[in-house]
Formats: structure tokens, C-alpha cells, sequence
């Protein structure tokens, strides 16, 4: 069967990276004047060239935009048949996301299964705030800033994913999407949000059924067995606080044991009710001042998988030192941890970074009473 | 409406598109390192049969007299009337071989693990094990109502980890799970570094040793490789490798033995193994002992073969044993290799995704005592001019 592909590119992508801008919105002269190039167009074009020399022509239909944001490259990669469905005018040296939003739209009225875009984290921000968690959507990384689960660690390996996903070999399952506020980051302050989570190609899990018979078992199995996990967990230690992350996974954990959860920020609980809701630093505090005994449950954000200091500041280095590293529970799929073998940890405080890389290693619950060993990188080393 | 069995047929479709499921070729004749496949003579390079025993006449011998004296049956269980005179040799002899106190044998090797594992702890217990370990303690594994912990393959510093931090959660019973030779890439557990690990933190050590045993120690397995007997606490084998017979094995203390007998399910509700298989065991581990010259020649074997075929530019991964891996990156281009090695009169079996890493396909090479020079120079001139012809290195 043909798969329908959305192809987009963000033409300006990335040209604030050599300039130390952290993005290109808004401030494209100002990159040029910097002497920035760019670098998003020839980066959408091999990777396309790459996907097709493992593909025969007739398996993908390419829908995408005119000119710059697509037209060019897939016909530069040596594809014949596109179809154009979102137009810009003529000669437009540059776009912005309200093309790229534009543009997703049109992919959703042709059903695309997939968008497959060329971009950093804001033309991931902007896609997702299309298509929403209902079309999967992978990255071909080209951005200043690439912290969103869509994109492949390069080029060559974001090829490589759209032709597993083709050939049906690697699933759908959930990523975030995260993104730096750009406003506030040039005005010195460092802060990366998650903005969703969306629906990204991810690696399967694997069960051997004989010597080299596999069978796949769904993201949403994995997360019931964790669920189950963390409810074991939480009748053992009734007297506990339970502080859960952000994020898709944390989030399904919560609505299974029945917590209606916030997705995007900080929950407490306290014998399996909800005592505080999408909780900041202070009200974290508060709630650990009333129950000193508590836990946290972390999960991987995004690409990097980092379990702190990216899209869950509120869990600051007073927090945690409050709970303690050895409360700190993380969970994790077993295909988010393929795309990121080492947890990462960015407190901002340099005293308590260095007390998790002395740790070097955390047990990651991956099943139900399951865990494994993961590597922990800080920004210390 | 309720599915019914029409899901059998789309399951099996889903496998076949996907290039999962097994082809079986049947043998016409016995498995020797020359073989018939289907009408088709060739050279077996994807048997276990290391030292040649499984057609071996003094195995075949025993098993013929032993049909005769005792009948083509065992007739019961074990545990309540199938065990004869000629198993209980079988035990004896295994303890003298593996150098244990006692021994039981098993239906199979997997057996042994999903009977013997789960019986061995509970909740509040932790089974640490290898992320490469066969599917068998991965089963026995999951049986078991105790946590679970995996570190990566041979991992030292990991395990060390697992170790301190099940010691923080004051788990009352330890067990690290190893296979003695890692089926796949051919190389050895670190028994030495795992049994003094595990003496530090007071864990106990439990070692499959399916692919070393024939091979390793002399024959013996890894514990005399090692000289680390007295220190694994649970080792399991089996007669269908290196043994060239048949069923699976546990070694260890008495009274590790008088437990297997009297909790491990897969023991007590299976028939007992036929008595010929019995006689044949035994004649199996006493060729080892009298003919030393099967697992040099088994050795010697390896080592050429493995300086051959990396001088041809194949990489052989992390191999330290008879099972060499010659890598050739993807799937599809082991699948390939496999069939033209096949044409060649080579039968081999290729190791794609998901066993391995997506680009580590391999062909999984099995040496084997009873090659001659000259059928490994016909496996390596074979393998010369197919590389170049499918552009492999």
C-alpha cells in the first residue's frame, strides 16, 4: 500500500546556529547580517535522496508545499511526482509558521499517514499545533534547537526511520513536543516547556516468541504494566507522597490508577487522591512541608531523554534535594529508551548535577517489576 | 462478535511480510558435519553438534542396547514411576562430570529454566540477568513472582549497580542469571568477575551453559574453564549441543537437586525422557573423557577458521568460541548470504533484526570437531567468492 507523506521544509531553519541565535523566528536579518546560511534545504533534499534509494518510487505519495518549502528539494532528490498542495507567492525568500500551519492543514484535508519535516523545534511546535496528536509527525533535524521525540538523531538516521515506517517496522507511539521560549531565552532565561505530545515513529518493542519469531507488543501494553508497577509500588508505601512528572507516559500512568493527571505539569498525590494540581516550585514546597515522605515518578522527555531540567523546572534543585535522589522513580517505554540509552539531568544547580553523575547509573522500571540499568549524563562532564 | 481462529492465518501473515517466520528444511539422514538437506548434499554449519556426537557409534550403540534392555519408554513421570535404574546412572554421572554434589536431567534445557527459576525465589527477591541471556531463563525469569533486573551484556560495572542497589532495598534473596556463552556473538560470560560480585554482595549465581558445555573446560563446561565449580550455584546444561543426544540438566548441591525434584512443575508433570536417551547421555559425556583429541580438534578448527574468515574482511564481532559471526550489516544481505552459501552447498543460518541490532545481520558460522581442513576451505572459498559477488566487505 502507497503511504501519503506530507513533506515540508522550513527553509530558515537552523541558520541561528552558527550565529548563537537559539532559533531563527523573527529574526532572520539578523542571521543573515550574521552571516548565517542555510542549511535546512540541503539537509531535506539528502534525506529524501537517501529514502529513495531504499524505495521503490510507487510506494509514497509526496504531498508538499511550492517553491522553498518542499517543491524544490523533492524534485533536486529526484522525485517525479508530487503533488502540490499549499502554494506561497512568488519569489518568497522567506516563510513563516503561519505557512507551515497552512500548509499542515492541507496535509490533514489529503490524510496524510505521516508528516516528515525538515525544521527544528518551533517548525515542530508549529506542525503540532495542526495536527495535533492525530497524524505522527517525524523530524529531519535542521534546528537550533531540537529537544522534540520527533526527530532522528541526523539526517541519514531520520531517512532510515521514515523507510522503517514505510516498510511497517517501526510503530506509532508518543513524543513530546518541547520548545524553548525564545522571547524570554534572549532575554536570558532559560526555559524549555513541553508543548504536547504528539504522536512520533518509534522503535517497537520486541517479545522473542521462538529463536527468530518476534512478535510487537504496543506501547499502551508497556504502560499498563508500569502502571500496575507504580500501583504496587504505592499500596507497598501507603504513607507516602507521590509526585508525578509531565509528560505522555507519566500521564497515562496516572489516569490508570485513577488520577486525573495534568499532562503538561506537576502532580501530587497522597493515597491515590490528588492533593495538588499542576503544582509550581512553591506549591511543591507546601505540599512536601504537609508530607515529608515522598516520591517522585519521572519519565524521559523528548529526544534527549532527559528525566530533569527540560519541560519539568518546577522540579528544582529544592524540590528534589526535599525528596531525595534515592525517591526519584523513573519509568520508562522500552522503545523510549532505545532512541535514548542514557537519562540526562540538568537541575542548574551544579552541586546536586554532580550528586546524580556520582550515582552514574539509575534503575529504569520498564515493565511491570522490571527494571534495567541506564547510564546518567549530566552537564558536568 | 468474538474472533475465532481466522486470526491464526493473519497473524502468521503479519510474521511472514514481515520476513519473521522459519523456513524448515528437512534433513534426510543424520546430522553430521556432512548433511542432506532435502536431496541437497552439504557442509552443516548451523548445528550445535560441536563434537560431531550425534551421529557418534558408540552413542548409537548405547541407545540400541538400551532399547533393548529397557523398551522404548520410560512409561511414567519421573516423579512417580518413570524413573529407571539407567537415569539414575545418568544423575551420577552427570555430578561426576560437572564435579557437583548431585544432578537431575530435565525433558530440555528450557525446561530447567521455567521449572527451576521461579521455584528459587519470591516476592521480595531479585533475579538480576544478562540482557542477552536465552529466551529460557527470560521465561524462567517472568515466571517468577520476584523483581526483576537487567544490565547490559556482560556489563560488569552494571551489574555491580543492580547489585548495591537491590542492597539498599534489602531484598532477601539475590540470584545474577548468566548463559555461559552468548549464543548469538559466541563469547564467554565473565564467570570469574559475576562469582566475585556476587560473593560480595552475597548473591547467588546461576549459569546456562548450553553452548559451553563440549566446548569450554575441556569439555567440562565453564565451571572447570574458570575453576569456579564449587561457585555457581545452579548450573544448567544440555545433551542436545555439544552432547550430541538429547534433554537438559541441573547441577549442583544435594539439596538444590531434592528441591528441583519436589517444586519444579516442568519436572514433575512431564513424562520422564525415554531410557535409550539415558544410555546415550552417558555414552556422550564418557567419549568426551576418552577422546580429548574432539575438543581440540574442535578448537583448532575455530582458530582457523576465524583467522580465515577475518582475513577475508569479515568482522566477527565479539566470537571467543566456535560460533563465529561473520557480520554483514542489514537483514536483507544476511538472508542473501545465507541462500548463496546454500547454493554452494552450504547450509547456514542467518542472524537478522530483531535477534540482532539492525545492522549486525550475521551469518552464524558453528564449527564443529568432525570438519577437515578441507570443508573448511570449501566454507571459506565459498564465503571469498561471495563477498565479492554480493559486495559484502
Amino acid at each position: 500500500m502507497t503511504s501519503k507523506i506530507g513533506f515540508i521544509v522550513n527553509p530558515i531553519a537552523g541558520m541561528g546556529g552558527r550565529v548563537g541565535l537559539k532559533g531563527t523566528d523573527g529574526v532572520v536579518k539578523k542571521a543573515e547580517e550574521l552571516g548565517a546560511k542555510r542549511v535546512a534545504p540541503f539537509k531535506a533534499e539528502q534525506a529524501v535522496k537517501e529514502f529513495l534509494s531504499m524505495h521503490r518510487e510507487e510506494d509514497v505519495k509526496w504531498f508538499t508545499c511550492s517553491n522553498i518549502m518542499g517543491e524544490e528539494e523533492l524534485k533536486k532528490a529526484g522525485v517525479e511526482d508530487i503533488e502540490v498542495v499549499y502554494f506561497l507567492k512568488k519569489n518568497r525568500e522567506e516563510t513563516t509558521a503561519d505557512d507551515t500551519k497552512k500548509a499542515c492543514k492541507k496535509f490533514l484535508e489529503k490524510n496524510v499517514d505521516l508528516v516528515f519535516f525538515c525544521g527544528g523545534d518551533g517548525t515542530a511546535r508549529d506542525i503540532f499545533e495542526v495536527v495535533k496528536d492525530k497524524t505522527p509527525i517525524l523530524g529531519i533535524p535542521s534546528g537550533v534547537k531540537m529537544h522534540s521525540g520527533v526527530f532522528g538523531i541526523n539526517t541519514s538516521a531520520s531517512a532510515k526511520m521514515l523507510h522503517e515506517f514505510v516498510n511497517k517496522r517501526l510503530t506509532i507511539g508518543d513524543v513530546e513536543i518541547l520548545d524553548l521560549d525564545e522571547e524570554k531565552y534572549r532575554k536570558g532565561e532559560w526555559n524549555i516547556r513541553i508543548f504536547g505530545v504528539a504522536k512520533g515513529i518509534i522503535e517497537p518493542t520486541y517479545v522473542q516468541v521462538g529463536k527468530t519469531v518476534f512478535k510487537s507488543v504496543s506501547d499502551d501494553e508497556i504502560k499498563d504494566e508500569l502502571s500496575e508497577h507504580i500501583a504496587d509500588e504505592m499500596n507497598m508505601h501507603p504513607d507516602y507522597l507521590y509526585i508525578f512528572g509531565s509528560g505522555g507516559t507519566i500521564d497515562y500512568i496516572a489516569k490508570k490508577i485513577g488520577v486525573e493527571n495534568t499532562l503538561l505539569g506537576i502532580d501530587a498525590v497522597y493515597k491515590k487522591k490528588l492533593v495538588g494540581k499542576d503544582l509550581n516550585e512553591e506549591g511543591l514546597l507546601r505540599v512536601l512541608d504537609k508530607h515529608p515522605k515522598a516520591k517522585v515518578i519521572l519519565s524521559p522527555i523528548g529526544a534527549q531523554g532527559f528525566i530533569l531540567g527540560r519541560g519539568n523546572l518546577q522540579l528544582s534543585p529544592r524540590v528534589i534535594r526535599r525528596i531525595g535522589l534515592d525517591n526519584i522513580i523513573v519509568v520508562s517505554t522500552p522503545s523510549k529508551l532505545a532512541s535514548t540509552p542514557v537519562i540526562r539531568v540538568d537541575t542548574g544547580d551544579k552541586q546536586l548535577d554532580h550528586e546524580f553523575a556520582e550515582k552514574e547509573y539509575m534503575m529504569v522500571v520498564i515493565g511491570y517489576r522490571l527494571s534495567r540499568v541506564v547510564r546518567i549524563q549530566t552537564n558536568n562532564f | 462478535m468474538k474472533e475465532k481462529t481466522e486470526f491464526l492465518e493473519r497473524e502468521y501473515k503479519e510474521l511472514e511480510e514481515k520476513g519473521y517466520t522459519w523456513v524448515i528444511r528437512d534433513l534426510l539422514g543424520p546430522s553430521d558435519v556432512h548433511v542432506n538437506v532435502e536431496g541437497k548434499e552439504c557442509i552443516m554449519l548451523a548445528s550445535n553438534n560441536y563434537l560431531n556426537l550425534a551421529n557418534h557409534p558408540k552413542l548409537k550403540e548405547a541407545a540400541m542396547n538400551a532399547i533393548e534392555k529397557y523398551g522404548a519408554g520410560a512409561g511414567s513421570d519421573w516423579s512417580i514411576a518413570g524413573t529407571m535404574d539407567i537415569h539414575q546412572k545418568l544423575y551420577r554421572k552427570i555430578a561426576e562430570f560437572k564435579n557437583t554434589e548431585d544432578a537431575v536431567t530435565f525433558q530440555t534445557g528450557f525446561a530447567v529454566n521455567a521449572g527451576v527459576i521461579p521455584q528459587l525465589v519470591g516476592k521480595g527477591d531479585i533475579l538480576i540477568s544478562d540482557e542477552l541471556n536465552h529466551g529460557s531463563i527470560i521465561d524462567g525469569v517472568r515466571l517468577s513472582k520476584a523483581d526483576r533486573a537487567i544490565y547490559s551484556h556482560s556489563n560488569m560495572g552494571e551489574l555491580e549497580k543492580v547489585l548495591q542497589d537491590a542492597d539498599k532495598k534489602n531484598y532477601r534473596r539475590a540470584i545474577i542469571l548468566t548463559d555461559g556463552v552468548f549464543s548469538m556473538d559466541g563469547d564467554i560470560a565473565k564467570m570469574d568477575e559475576i562469582c566475585k560480585l556476587a560473593e560480595e554482595y552475597g548473591a547467588m549465581v546461576y549459569v546456562d551453559d548450553a553452548h559451553g558445555e563440549g566446548v569450554l573446560g575441556d569439555g567440562h563446561g565453564i565451571g572447570r574453564e574458570f575453576d569456579l565449580e564449587k561457585k555457581i550455584d545452579f548450573q544448567v546444561g544440555t545433551f542436545s549441543k555439544a552432547f550430541g543426544s538429547f534433554g537438559g540438566m541441573l547441577a549442583g548441591s544435594e539439596s538444590l537437586i531434592k528441591f528441583a525434584y519436589n517444586t519444579a512443575r516442568t519436572w514433575l508433570l512431564s513424562a520422564a525422557f525415554p531410557p535409550h536417551v539415558a544410555a546415550a547421555n552417558i555414552a556422550a559425556l564418557e567419549v568426551v573423557e576418552e577422546e580429548p583429541e574432539r575438543v581440540k580438534k574442535l578448537w583448532d578448527n575455530t582458530r582457523y577458521f576465524k583467522k580465515e574468515i577475518e582475513s577475508l574482511g569479515f568482522d566477527t564481532g565479539y566470537s571467543q568460541t566456535p560460533i563465529i559471526p561473520a557480520i554483514v550489516g542489514d537483514s536483507k544481505k544476511a538472508k542473501e548470504l545465507a541462500e548463496n552459501l546454500y547454493r554452494e552447498g552450504i547450509f547456514a543460518l542467518a542472524i537478522v533484526f530483531p535477534m540482532v541490532a539492525r545492522d549486525k545481520a550475521r551469518i552464524r558460522n558453528q564449527m564443529n570437531a568432525g570438519m577437515t581442513r578441507e570443508d573448511l576451505d570449501k566454507i571459506l572459498s565459498a564465503y571469498e567468492k561471495l563477498s565479492t559477488k554480493l559486495k559484502l566487505v
